[in-house]
């Protein structure tokens, strides 16, 4: 659904991402993996429209996302960064109205108020409704920050590492609630994640950098391999695959670090 | 504190106060002379009326768009190019200034060249498709230090007389606005809200954040150089209109999200105005019965936006 | 550059500023140490070429105190409200001590300068600015609620315009007798000097310095202490004079790094060699009359700085 061909950002002689060309398939939840300083981020955020690139171009649905205005693109695509300290004394209810803003530019309908709503519904943030934003916690804000893009009814999500920050609980609730916008929404989520573990066992696909250019690209099942992650993290892994999924143990590599 | 003073007052309260110090101000003692004392105070508070709506505007603007509580437009340099152009108006022409500009001359051509002085800053800093309103803001600074200096020289170097006259100009007072000066900036500053106010929720909408707004869909550069050229009119109507008035901004600013209480600019921007408004009412009240013209507008407004700024900065935790 | 460079520069300006000025001097009364030759050296040209040095090497010294305590790079004594209060400080001596000399005058700015800096190093410490131009952009607001103040006290006892007087730098006013307190900056200079390390300590932040066993309250406080009286010294002697405090740290932590230690004299130095050729500049341009220092070195300075800020921000 989405395709990025030979895509490159350079910061004057420094490249940031060199010609990284990768597919990220509709209905599916994807994680983009890698050490500090890939380009995870800044590939990201050149989908998001946020940054510009030096050079190549991205597609979405087979036309250039560079045709599309940014009002109409908001309807397709919605980004999530950390959210930012805030000085703004917003409700939840506020907040998630915000994210009706492509559709209704300010003047909220009944169709609006349903979409709000439900959004809340899904994270089952009803009871926080009328909180402030700055007297909720760092996982409840992300949760909030989380049901307006909800609200935004794209059919693609981009979030830039929504887990930091975070205690485990909120992470799984997060790591729930973008599974389950996959599954029962058919919506395409394309995350960028630090935790390796979260990415293999929510992901249906996964992209490594390194560098600045793709490692290896693929299932998780292809990519998540001893071998590959210490290519990629140059770090030594033991990789369990249980019932309840898989799990990977770098804590206490053998030997020396490289 | 703050809020739990606030927290009990209606927001229209604040429009109600408004017009009764305007009533109070129009007719107490004047001995109802519709001939000479009533149309002058007219004309004052006119001149209050328009300034005020410019500062209200600009300032909740600025602050939306820079996403900070602390700062006016007036930093940007806009006061010190006015200063700047009232300095060497007396240093080359001396009082024949006044003369051969008029007052009418002189707000015009400071009009236009705070919108000039705007173009060029906007050109050269969104050259590169970036916009850097800190890098603005740091030119600001160097240039109010710059022409600071220059303009102590000048007052320095000029005769007691003109320097009365250079002090008249750079310091905010209701009195010198003519109404040919008062038609025009009624009109452009009408016009300019206008336009503004259709675009009020993508104004909300910008104060989550660059990013944020940019996902849902604003385009982000287009409209913060949208709204930065409407702030710099407004600025350049109201500096040239009154005078100087550095501090105001933040004052109006802050009190409106105080009682406000909420940040949707469709309501604090009337708030706003009205809080500027009143508070030019009352200092001109002061001025005239409690201070009895030891001071002058400009300075007490300055003094006490100036102090209570202090107090801000001092009371403020956290981010900025 | 080669610290012999530099130092051959410094003393090449100093001898430019010996050499220009209005009376022309004729060299062979010099040397015969009598006449008139002698006497416009001794009384006006040496004085002003002491005074030159040390507000450079004060002010900039000033710059580097300020930008480590407060840890960011835009603060200077105009940036900061020093200047300001210290104007408000020679307000109120006038208004309510009006007989007291220069001595008295330099305590009250003294005073009003350091209790000054100490309300906006509390306040920039509370807040954690998003960006570090706001700091000095803060400092100049502060600054300007400190002239605010001022101008309602000068307003009401009609000195309003004589008092826009004692900010601008202005070197002809310097004669021998009539300067000697700029002296004071001698031994500044000298405790900067054995404190340095401890000022580099400072600018790694509150929580480095006293794992480090730093006494910060204190060490803050001497800071602030010596910048008052520099600021001080020199606004009582001088005027103000912008952007030297700024540009010449800046400049100089590009090249050698923070660490006072090793900088400072290269600071000092580049703070007297700047404000000489300002100087030079100044009485050259409009020969013979005489641009005042606050005028050019706001000019000079002022383009340095911008030139400073866009080289970084490539």
């Amino acid at each position: 659904m989405i395709t990025v061909n030979k895509l490159s950002k350079a910061y004057g002689a420094k490249a940031v991402v060199s010609n990284v060309s990768a597919r990220f398939s509709a209905r599916k939840l994807s994680s983009l993996i890698g050490p500090n300083g890939a380009g995870k981020t800044t590939l990201l955020m050149m989908i998001a429209r946020l940054l510009a690139p030096s050079q190549g171009d991205i597609l979405i649905e087979g036309r250039k996302i560079t045709d599309i205005r940014i009002g109409d693109y908001a309807r397709q695509v919605a980004t999530l960064r950390q959210s930012p300290d805030f000085n703004l004394r917003l409700t939840v209810d506020e907040l998630v109205a915000f994210g009706r803003f492509p559709y209704s530019r300010g003047s909220l309908t009944a169709e609006d108020h349903r979409v709000i709503d439900e959004a809340i519904a899904f994270l089952s943030l009803q009871s926080l409704r009328e909180a402030y934003l700055d007297e909720l916690s760092g996982g409840q804000r992300q949760m909030a920050f989380l049901a307006m893009t909800i609200a935004q009814r794209t059919d693609c999500l981009l979030l830039d590492e929504p887990l930091n920050n975070l205690d485990i609980k909120h992470a799984v609730h997060i790591m729930r609630a973008l599974r389950r916008l996959c599954d029962e929404q058919g919506r395409t989520v394309i995350l960028v994640v630090h935790d390796i573990n979260f990415a293999a066992n929510y992901s249906d696909h996964i992209v490594a950098m390194k560098g600045g250019s793709i490692h290896c690209a693929g299932s998780v099942s292809e990519v998540v391999t001893e071998e590959r992650m210490r290519e990629l993290y140059g770090l030594d892994f033991e990789i369990t695959r249980g019932e309840r999924g898989c799990l990977c143990n770098y804590f206490n590599p053998l030997g020396e670090l490289e | 504190m703050m809020s739990a003073l606030t927290a009990r007052v209606p927001r229209h309260a604040v429009w109600v106060l408004v017009l009764a110090l305007a009533t109070a101000f129009l007719f107490v003692r004047s001995g109802f002379d519709f001939g000479y004392v009533i149309p002058k105070r007219m004309a004052r508070l006119a001149a209050m009326l328009i300034g005020g709506v410019c500062i209200a505007w600009s300032s909740i603007a600025f602050q939306t768009i820079t996403g900070n509580r602390i700062l006016t437009p007036a930093i940007m340099g806009y006061e010190a190019i006015y200063l700047l152009l009232q300095s060497l108006l007396i240093l080359f022409m001396g009082t024949q200034s006044l003369v051969v500009l008029g007052a009418n001359g002189n707000f015009f051509l400071s009009v236009l060249l705070m919108l000039g002085y705007s173009w060029v800053i906007h050109r050269w800093l969104f050259r590169d498709g970036r916009n850097n309103v800190y890098l603005l803001l740091l030119l600001g600074l160097v240039l109010t230090m710059v022409i600071g200096t220059f303009t102590q020289f000048v007052q320095l170097k000029v005769s007691p007389g003109e320097f009365s006259i250079l002090l008249g100009f750079s310091q905010a007072s209701f009195g010198r606005a003519e109404p040919g000066q008062l038609l025009t900036s009624a009109i452009v500053v009408a016009a300019v809200c206008l336009a503004g106010v259709k675009t009020l929720p993508t104004l909300d909408v910008l104060s989550l954040g660059r990013d944020q707004a940019i996902s849902l869909g604003v385009d982000y550069q287009r409209t913060v150089r949208l709204y930065l050229a409407l702030i710099a009119v407004l600025v350049a109507v109201s500096t040239s209109l009154l005078g100087p008035t550095a501090f105001m901004g933040i004052f109006v600013a802050n009190m409106t999200y105080a009682l406000a209480r909420t940040f949707r600019h469709r309501i604090t921007l009337p708030i706003g105005c009205a809080i500027a408004v009143g508070m030019f009412i009352l200092a001109q009240l002061a001025v005239e019965h409690v201070f009895n013209y030891r001071t002058t507008v400009g300075i007490l407004v300055n003094l006490v936006c100036g102090v209570w700024f202090l107090a801000l900065m001092l009371r403020t935790r956290g981010t900025a | 550059m080669r610290a012999g460079l530099f130092g051959g520069l410094f003393i090449a300006l100093c001898c430019a500023s010996l050499l220009v000025g209005v009376q022309q001097m004729a060299w062979s009364q010099v040397f015969s140490l009598s006449g008139d030759a002698w006497l416009t050296l001794t009384a006006s040209r040496l004085p002003r070429l002491a005074a030159l040095i040390l507000t450079g090497v004060g002010l900039s010294v000033c710059g580097v105190i300020l930008q480590h305590i407060v840890r960011n790079k835009f603060v200077e004594p105009a940036t900061s409200g020093g200047l300001d209060a210290a104007k408000l400080g020679i307000l109120v001596a006038l208004t309510t001590v009006p007989t007291t000399g220069n001595l008295g005058r330099m305590l009250f700015a003294l005073a009003f300068c350091f209790v000054a800096s100490l309300i906006f190093v509390a306040i920039v410490r509370r807040i954690r600015f998003k960006n570090t131009v706001l700091v000095p952009v803060i400092g100049l607001m502060y600054g300007g609620v400190l002239s605010a103040i001022a101008e309602f006290y000068a307003y009401r006892n009609n000195i309003l315009q004589s008092m826009q007087g004692w900010l601008l730098g202005d070197f002809s006013k310097i004669v021998q007798g009539n300067y000697e307190i700029i002296y004071l900056i001698l031994p500044i200079v000298v405790v900067t000097y054995l404190y340095a390390h401890r000022f580099t300590v400072l600018g790694m932040g509150e929580g480095m310095a006293t794992s480090l066993g730093l006494n910060y309250p204190a060490t803050v406080a001497l800071g602030l202490m010596l910048v008052a009286v520099t600021v001080a010294a020199t606004v009582i002697t001088v005027g103000a004079i912008p952007f030297v405090g700024l540009v010449i740290p800046n400049l100089v932590a590009m090249y050698y790094g923070d660490n006072l230690g090793r900088t400072l004299p290269v600071v000092a130095l580049g703070g007297a060699s700047l404000l000489l050729a300002c100087d030079i500049l100044g009485r050259l341009l409009i020969h013979p009359f005489e641009v005042p220092i606050g005028l050019t070195a706001g000019g000079v300075g002022g383009v340095l700085f911008l030139m400073l800020i866009f080289w970084r921000n490539r």
